[in-house]
């Protein structure tokens, strides 16, 4: 039995087709305007690698946002209950998942079957996010794979005080242009730690326990994580496909809901 | 810094509303009587505010949680600042306009939508001008700061009460005290004596309404609730502007009877109720609709509210008016989360997601609002101790554009498959 | 320009000393010794906390502020929500991660929503083994005095009951007499800032003022003493672009004065919790009101906090110090999210600048010592006042 799972977010549309094995096949697009066109561009191309026809019956779940708005799929999940399915899914450990997102950051509490027990997210503001993170690595003018690589060999940290993304962009700007400028991987370190701080507040508004998923396109991020893990004081768990995480939980719930009505 | 041209347009845009939402009610058969009654008492309230020019009614503007019983024995006219905003806002949509005016009055962020919207609404004459201005600290610094200067834009003299902060004795005769001196000062004002038989009557009246409220609370504890989702919001209307009126009395006899009927029939507000909900803070009004509908399509209702429709114990005693206001300003829901929020205060919130076996707590964090923002961690824990889980709304009471209809649903989505996994 | 010698040697001994004994917060030496030989300390929030009955207890008063500097607030703001002042969340952060575990009780008023919360949270969070908050009312009529008198009776009463002794009127005269000296020397040291050229910076005094509410009084007056002989002595004299006074909530952070003083101008007055309004009025002892009367009416008729009623009052004290210290403008700075002084600023800018004194309005975070935006606003603001005397 096959699943689809389609997760439409701002930045980018990921589909993941799960099977009995395991995860048959999953797809990154870039998004455009439209969420069903993204829908569709996205189940396409999952289908066409998975070597499945466009007329196979398929239970399809989507989610993210502007996921209701896809005529085509049986059900509309919430963001949340996929990110749990499908971090479990992967690491069965997982009671905490970070997913640091292109525009919002959001952390789970999971009770010990998984279940979402707590949320809190983050989406009003773009301090802390990957569009944030993107921002800052045109700042530096480099980009954000150099970024990550250098924020390894910072000895210290430059202060980046501003809680507001805006401002936060000026102080940046002023450290490059210091006379004699904060060394590059100091300013990296600073960006990261404040990026890092908002992440822990909402850590500590459900609580922490491990073991903690770290999700989402700025998990491939390895100096920010690394930066996570040294407030944390533990290593935390980041899945080979971070991005497909929500995609993967939305076909997880396809196939329990097939099973559940199966068993009827 | 003086306000405009008072035209009361706000006032007309809520009358307007009113009027139509009876209209469009008596057109349906299964609107329920209180419903219309409840509009009734809002176009008559603001006609009245509006034509108080030609009647010659002095107009007393006040602040949330203000004993307008006091201005009803005077047969003085109550204006609620906030309230009055907040339904301007609503019914209009308009609230960016009062709002920029707000802010250019010099008015930092750090002030809540409904006080930068109200300064806004005298300055630009959404609001009429009042003849006094009335304010006291309940429930905030927000609240407590805004006298000053609507004072200053309004040319009007004006009294604050400073209501204290624990229900001591002597506290409670502080409060008294105070309440006499703004007697005075509203008789010297007006030119309206005090009638302290009347305001017995007043008193009596709202002893009456409160235990309606309570025999309406203890009603929606039924299993499905009989009051609909978003009914609170006029549950709390109804004790901020039409407190010891016989017409509020009404509405609310109506209204309990209703439920009444609704309980033992086993008649639910929702057709499938399956998530009880408690409501903590105030969710954004122009988002009622929304909600209301949510409510029906979920299946999910707010049975409790424990800062707006809980109320503390105790009775009003006519013989002793004055002190029986004062003893009411300490059994409003809302001032009991002023604090302190000590063990006695949290428990109650823990015992009352178990009377009315609640699924899940939706806390509405508006932005403005620090202090009650400040509490959500602590609630937040005190109901995960009895099983409830706890959902955080960012939003904002007045202005739209801090969340959307999409965010709000996608979160309140995610929240009840949270609950439905359990 | 100042012709101060370097920062880190200011030419006063006593200064430096000081400034060490700053760098050691929140476990002054002092203090941890007090605790050793058996003594309690407690902490105390805001300018309405009457220290005298504490100190005439036996314990030592020491306040509860924040961090020194800027810092990532993830506990408190876990705690107390984003929206909540910085300072709350400070404090709160301090305290959670247990930096003040000796405290053995904390004392507060119900002055503002942020004090009100800090005290909620920490009470269910932190714990301290005494935990009291006194009603402070927002009058100043003889009735308001009444209940603050009750409050003060109902503190020391329930300081009695804790620490098993009672509180006699003849410690309460000590430490009034004690408590009064420092603001007698404090006085001393802002009359010094009253000159053309001061010896004394306002980064420097407040450096003198933070230490004053975190270490045992006896030995603040004795160093305050020791400071005055050295400024009298000294040869330092500050000459500047122009005379501003500070304005707003709570700050600690003399290094934010410090950067507003590097354009060139003179902090010659303050009007902040942890300064002018923490030390100005003495309490009165004239043999007319008992020890513990005089001492709440003090408390209650010091310069005013903004959440008090009416802002006149703030705003007449404010206008008095302008024209003593001689002052060309007013920086205002207010900490997020600070509610009353974000209320009081508009009224207030409109009263100065009606009297021809501008007021430059910054919004910072609590423990920042000043960004390159304020440098460039500062910079902005002294060029029109240099602009204006032309």
């Amino acid at each position: 039995m096959r699943t689809l799972g389609i997760d439409i977010g701002s930045l980018t549309t990921k589909a993941v087709v799960l099977g009995d094995e395991g995860i048959v096949t999953s797809v990154v697009i870039m998004s455009g305007d439209e969420a069903e066109e993204n829908a569709r561009l996205a189940m396409e191309q999952a289908l066409g690698r998975a070597g499945m026809g466009q007329g196979d019956e398929l239970c399809i779940v989507t989610t993210g946002t502007g996921g209701k708005s896809v005529g085509f799929s049986q059900q509309q999940k919430a963001t949340t209950t996929c990110l749990a399915r499908g971090a479990r899914f992967l690491l069965p450990t997982t009671r905490m998942v970070i997913e640091m997102g292109a525009e919002t950051t959001t952390v789970l509490r999971l009770n010990e079957r998984g279940r979402v027990s707590d949320s809190a997210g983050q989406d009003k503001c773009a301090a802390g996010t990957g569009i944030f993170l993107q921002q800052m690595a045109k700042l530096m003018q480099m980009p954000l794979e150099e970024m990550s690589a250098l924020s390894s060999r910072a000895k210290g940290r430059a202060s980046i005080t501003n809680t507001c993304a805006v401002f936060a962009e000026s102080e940046v700007i002023s450290h490059v242009h210091r006379d004699p400028p904060t060394p590059k991987e100091e300013i990296i370190a600073g960006i990261y730690y404040s990026v890092v701080s908002r992440i822990m507040t909402l850590c500590k508004r459900v609580g922490i326990e491990k073991d903690v998923a770290v999700v989402g396109g700025v998990a491939l991020n390895t100096g920010l994580v690394a930066v996570l893990e040294k407030e944390l004081g533990f290593e935390v768990l980041v899945p080979d496909a971070p991005q497909i995480v929500s995609a993967l939980g939305a076909a997880i719930l396809a196939r329990e809901s097939i099973e559940k009505a199966l068993s009827r | 810094m003086t306000s405009g041209k008072p035209s009361g347009s706000g006032l007309k845009t809520i009358i307007r509303a009113s009027r139509l939402i009876t209209r469009m009610n008596q057109a349906r058969p299964e609107a329920s009587p209180s419903e219309g009654m409840y509009y009734t008492l809002l176009a008559d309230y603001y006609s009245r505010l509006l034509n108080a020019p030609e009647t010659g009614d002095f107009i007393a503007a006040h602040t949330v949680f203000f004993p307008a019983e006091i201005m009803y024995a005077m047969d003085i006219l109550p204006m609620h600042t906030e309230t009055t905003t907040w339904m301007i806002a609503l019914f209009s949509g308009e609230a960016a306009e009062i709002l920029s005016a707000g802010a250019e009055l010099g008015l930092a962020s750090e002030i809540c939508t409904p006080h930068r919207g109200l300064a806004g609404a005298f300055v630009v004459g959404t609001l009429p001008r009042p003849d006094v201005m009335l304010w006291s600290n309940l429930v905030c610094d927000n609240t407590a700061k805004s006298g000053e200067l609507l004072m200053e834009i309004n040319q009007c003299p004006g009294f604050f009460i400073d209501h204290p902060f624990h229900d001591s004795e002597e506290e409670m005769v502080y409060l008294v005290k105070e309440l006499e001196d703004m007697v005075r000062f509203l008789e010297e004002h007006s030119g309206r004596k005090m009638d302290w038989d009347r305001l017995g009557e007043v008193v009596a009246e709202t002893d009456k309404q409160m235990q309606l409220y309570r025999e309406i609370n203890e009603l929606r504890k039924a299993v499905p609730t009989p009051f609909h989702s978003q009914g609170f919001l006029q549950l709390l209307s109804v004790d901020y502007l039409f407190a010891g009126r016989p017409e509020a009395t009404a509405y609310l006899e109506t209204l309990r009877q209703e439920l009444a009927d609704a309980v033992e029939e086993g008649r639910g507000a929702v057709a499938n109720e399956r998530f009880r909900l408690m409501s903590l803070f105030v969710p954004p009004m122009y988002l009622m609709g929304f909600l209301e509908r949510i409510s029906q399509e979920y299946g999910a209702v707010s049975v409790t509210e424990p800062f707006f429709t809980y109320w503390g114990e105790g009775r009003l005693d006519p013989a002793k008016p004055l002190e029986s206001v004062a003893r009411k300003a300490y059994m409003l829901p809302e001032v009991q989360m002023y604090g302190p929020l000590d063990e006695r205060q949290l428990s109650r919130v823990a015992k009352l997601a178990q009377d009315y076996k609640v699924d899940g707590a939706i806390y509405y964090a508006d932005v403005g609002c620090r202090h009650t923002c400040a509490a959500i961690k602590i609630f937040k824990d005190v109901l995960n101790e009895v099983d409830v889980p706890v959902l955080t709304l960012d939003c904002d009471v007045v202005d739209p554009t801090i969340t959307s209809e999409e965010e709000v649903r996608e979160k309140l989505e995610g929240f009840f498959e949270l609950l439905e996994d359990r | 320009m100042t012709d101060t010698p370097q920062e880190n040697s200011t030419g006063l001994p006593t200064l430096e000393r000081f400034r060490e004994f700053n760098s050691t917060f929140p476990h002054a030496k002092e203090v941890l010794d007090f605790k050793e030989q058996g003594g309690k300390v407690f902490g105390w929030l805001c300018t309405y906390v009457p220290e005298e009955i504490i100190h005439a207890a036996g314990v030592l008063p020491i306040r509860i502020t924040g961090y020194r500097e800027e810092v990532e607030l993830d506990d408190g703001t876990a705690y107390l929500y984003v929206n909540s002042c910085s300072f709350s969340r400070s404090c709160f952060q301090l305290g959670l991660r247990g930096e003040y575990d000796f405290l053995d009780g904390v004392v507060g008023g119900s002055t503002c929503d942020g004090a009100r919360r800090l005290f909620d949270v920490w009470r269910q969070y932190i714990g301290t083994p005494f935990h009291h908050v006194l009603n402070v009312p927002r009058k100043y009529t003889e009735r308001a005095h009444q209940l603050y008198l009750d409050q003060v009776m109902k503190f020391k009463q329930h300081l009695e009951e804790f620490l098993g002794s009672a509180i006699t009127d003849e410690a309460l005269r000590g430490s009034i007499d004690l408590y009064n000296e420092s603001r007698a020397l404090l006085r001393e040291l802002y009359e010094l800032r009253k000159l053309d050229e001061p010896p004394i910076s306002g980064a420097e005094t407040l450096e003198v003022l933070v230490a004053s509410f975190h270490m045992p009084k006896e030995l603040f007056n004795q160093w305050l003493r020791s400071l005055l002989d050295e400024l009298s002595e000294s040869n330092i004299r500050h000459r500047s672009r122009a005379r501003l006074m500070i304005t707003g909530s709570v700050m600690e952070n003399p290094e934010f004065i410090r950067t507003i003083e590097g354009e060139g101008a003179l902090v010659v007055a303050d009007e902040l919790c942890t300064s002018t309004r923490y030390w100005s009025d003495p309490v009165v002892l004239d043999g007319s009101t008992s020890p513990l009367e005089a001492v709440s009416r003090r408390y209650l008729n010091n310069f005013p906090c903004a959440r008090m009623y009416p802002s006149d009052e703030r705003f007449d004290r404010i206008a008095d110090l302008i024209k003593e210290f001689r002052v060309d403008g007013v920086v205002s700075e207010i900490i997020r999210y600070c509610v009353p002084y974000a209320h009081d600023l508009p009224l207030l800018t409109h009263r100065l600048t009606g009297q021809g004194i501008p007021v430059l309005a910054l919004d910072v975070e609590y423990g920042t010592s000043g960004s390159g935006q304020i440098k460039t606003r500062v910079q902005a603001f002294l060029e029109m006042l240099e602009a204006k005397k032309r």
